[in-house]
């Protein structure tokens, strides 16, 4: 038989225009439909599980050759393609309509593709997107969903503090393993930094709502509205519970502490983005939450979360500068979010490192002050080129400031509860995610500082496992 | 979902609701407060708490009619209807010990609830406690059942212009009490103004002084920064560090300042919400 020809090229993804995404929230990529979905899986080479490189990519090891076959299999029945499909993808991960919109797959699994060595990579994010959208619009998963549903007969409780990736990972996970979960979640919504964090046209409300009505659906209860530290103590969970949880994240933003931040419309990208995501200010004043937005805003840092701040900005009506202290080539955010924001108009200066914010009379920021740093040759441990203020300065008017320079984890659990902490204010956890409390397991921001979705996710894995294993035995040696 | 169980006129502004929240009124502790959301379209609110009941796991509070928020609550929920969203308790509680002769002070909503719930704790814990409520007259003043008048020891009266109880503000009726040398602590709410002048009321006389720090908020956990103050030269979140300072630390300048940031969409909101109600 013929050997089947490479086909070096990926099969695109259409994009909303720029000019029309610039003025709303609506999503920005279209995805893919079946026949070049099938057309992209088609390319892939077909690694054998054992070894294939994107599994091992994968933080969460998804079987990404086997959906793939699966998808490319039944080409003549879409359906029964999709629903092969998901069902391979869930067995590692339940959230793929929100994987497939917001890893980094450059990084990871598509980073070692085999393809990528003669061409384009697969492109297995949004093939896995497109997997969970056609599954979700043609009620596939609905259908799907009852194979997962386990017995919970006596397994155990477990106590989930935080519904962000690793808490609602951990939760589906042990769901579907048969114990009955709870989740706390402080604010009033699941989801965690997927729903505060993420804008509509990265990762659309309605249908990260569908990915989490899975909970309800596998058993699992959500208390909204609880805070773990204050309404309910980790003490008092552990009487209830046979185990917890923590995936707190990392809640706290890191503010600069620079003459001039406590001035109005300097904004920490929490903030920012909690008022303009969760609380829809963008649609005030039907929404009841307002954000107040000049008409030049700076945002500072070079993140996800400074292009999704940055993005969100633009659509408010502003102009956008990213100020950044080191390179073009140092920028932490996905390569697709940076050139997103440049198609829509984001400008970019490097180099700069904010040393003061000034403000007008009434106490409003009017311009950023920045020390220009100046690039060295050697490297950082992170592998990032070293930087040095050069002694000059430069002026950019701003009114409006969104600091996106990172966060810290939040103090309140950890306060409350006396977990072993490292410095940086994580959580000490051993090789099984287990923290200084027994029974107690922790994962994602709330022991990293600050990574990805998919990390996070891969934690609350992990931690189910471990959850799994160490309710089982302290049932057997009961 | 968190059912209305009360709701009663104060005066021509403020209101009393009582709300079941058995998960905040287990755990709440004097100093704490909530965030409430009144629909799926509602912004987070904090608000201060009158009292917390764990028998019967209800809270009440007391709230001003100021935005639109506070309108539409007041217009379109009455009891038997419920709440989107209670969350708390939130803040880290204050230090109820024996101090010796306590006062509390306030001249505005959030102040007179804690004034209430707070120094209630004060004297079960065995201080002297001493109240005094300040309104602007008559018309803006509570009816005696939700003053601290049943649980102090010693109540005093005020208002602005003398129509109701003392003629005054509550910074005279403390400095006569000051003078009179029974003061070991005091503990204040109400308008930012007014607790800036208490700050450098106290520290002329080296009292130490507590208050209630009302900023801007979104999480109520420290998620989001925007409650920032400059407290003894450091950034501390009102949230979480808070919503209770020492009232000689504070920079009461910015605080000030930064509690007027959202003016202008705040008259917005009004203004679209009384436009759709017919009122304007």
């Amino acid at each position: 038989m013929a050997r089947p020809k490479l086909i070096k090229e990926r099969v695109p993804t259409p994009e909303r225009p720029v000019e029309e995404r610039i003025k709303s929230f609506v999503e920005v990529n279209l995805g893919y439909d079946f026949a070049s979905a099938v057309k992209e899986a088609e390319r892939c080479i077909q690694c054998p599980p054992e070894y294939a490189p994107c599994i091992k990519g994968c933080p969460v090891h998804i079987n990404i050759p086997g959906f793939l076959k699966a998808l490319r299999e039944n080409a003549d029945n879409p359906d029964e393609a999709v629903k092969n499909a998901l069902r391979v993808i869930w067995n590692d991960n339940t959230l793929p309509a929100v994987t497939g919109r917001v890893c980094p797959q450059e990084e990871q699994c598509e980073a070692p593709c085999v393809m990528g060595k003669v061409g384009d990579p697969i492109n297995i994010g949004k093939l896995e997107r497109f997997v969970a959208d056609y599954a979700r619009e043609k009620g596939i998963d609905e259908e799907l969903l009852g194979e997962f549903i386990a017995e919970t007969d006596g397994k155990g409780k477990v106590a989930v503090v935080g519904a962000g990736p690793a808490g609602l990972t951990c939760a589906l996970e042990l769901a579907k393993m048969g114990y009955k979960v709870t989740i706390f979640e402080a604010l009033h919504e699941a989801g965690g930094v997927l729903m505060y964090g993420i804008p509509e046209f990265r990762l659309p409300k309605d249908i990260l709502k569908t990915e989490l009505d899975k909970l309800e659906k596998l058993g699992v209860e959500v208390k909204t509205n609880y805070i773990v530290g204050k309404t309910v103590t980790v003490e008092e969970l552990l009487q209830e519970y046979d185990a917890a949880f923590i995936s707190t994240g990392a809640g706290t933003p890191k503010l600069l502490n620079i003459p001039g931040i406590l001035l109005d419309r300097i904004y920490s990208a929490n903030e920012f983005l909690t008022r303009v995501n969760l609380m829809k200010a963008y649609k005030f004043p039907e929404y009841d939450t307002p954000i107040a937005v000049g008409k030049k805003v700076i945002v500072i840092g070079a993140g996800n979360t400074a292009m999704d701040a940055a993005r969100s900005a633009l659509r408010l009506g502003a102009e956008v500068t990213i100020a950044y202290r080191r390179g073009r080539e140092d920028m932490t955010a996905r390569i697709e979010e940076i050139a997103h924001a440049e198609e829509e108009g984001v400008k970019f200066e490097f180099f700069l490192t904010p040393v003061e914010f000034i403000g007008d009379e009434n106490g409003k920021v009017k311009a950023v002050k920045f020390m220009k740093m100046r690039p060295l040759e050697e490297r950082d441990s992170r592998g990032k080129r070293k930087i040095e203020p050069t002694g000059e300065y430069v002026t950019l008017e701003a009114d409006t400031v969104i600091i996106a320079i990172g966060l810290e984890p939040n103090k309140i659990l950890v306060e409350a509860s006396g977990f072993e902490t490292n410095p940086d204010g994580t959580l000490v956890v051993d090789e099984n995610l287990m923290t200084s409390i027994p029974g107690v397991f922790a994962g994602g921001d709330a022991i990293r500082g600050e990574a990805t979705v998919i990390l996070a996710m891969g934690d609350g894995k992990k931690a189910a496992k471990a959850i799994d294993e160490y309710i089982r035995s302290r049932r057997a040696n009961a | 979902m968190y059912r209305i169980t009360a709701k009663e006129e104060l005066d021509v502004r403020d209101f009393f609701m009582e709300v079941e929240a058995p998960h905040v009124a287990r755990a709440w502790k004097p100093g704490q407060f909530v965030v409430l959301m009144i629909h799926e379209k509602g912004e987070r609110i904090p608000m201060s708490i009158y009292y917390a009941d764990r028998e019967t796991g209800r809270i009440g509070m007391f709230i001003r009619r100021h935005g639109k928020t506070t309108f539409d609550l007041w217009d379109n929920f009455d009891v038997g209807d419920s709440l989107y969203a209670v969350a708390g308790p939130l803040g880290t509680p204050i230090e109820v010990k024996h101090y010796g002769n306590v006062v509390f002070v306030s001249d505005a909503v959030c102040g007179q609830a804690e004034n209430y719930a707070t120094l209630k704790a004060m004297k079960e814990a065995g201080n002297y406690t001493i109240s005094i409520q300040t309104f602007e007259d008559k018309a803006h003043s509570y009816p005696e059942k939700f003053l601290a008048k049943p649980v102090a020891d010693e109540h005093y009266l005020t208002t602005e212009d003398g129509s109701r109880g003392i003629k005054g503000h509550y910074l005279d009726v403390l400095k006569e009490l000051i003078e009179k040398d029974k003061v070991d602590i005091v503990f204040g709410g109400g308008k930012l103004g007014s607790l800036k002048k208490l700050a450098e009321l106290t520290k002329e006389y080296g009292i130490p002084t507590i208050v209630t720090v009302r900023q801007i908020m979104v999480d109520g956990t420290g998620m989001c920064g925007s409650c920032r103050i400059l407290y003894d030269g450091e950034i501390k979140f009102a949230c979480r560090d808070g919503p209770m300072f020492d009232a000689h630390k504070v920079d009461w300048d910015d605080v000030i300042r930064r509690d007027s940031r959202f003016v202008r969409e705040q008259e917005i909101a009004k203004k679209h919400y009384l436009e759709s109600k017919g009122v304007v």
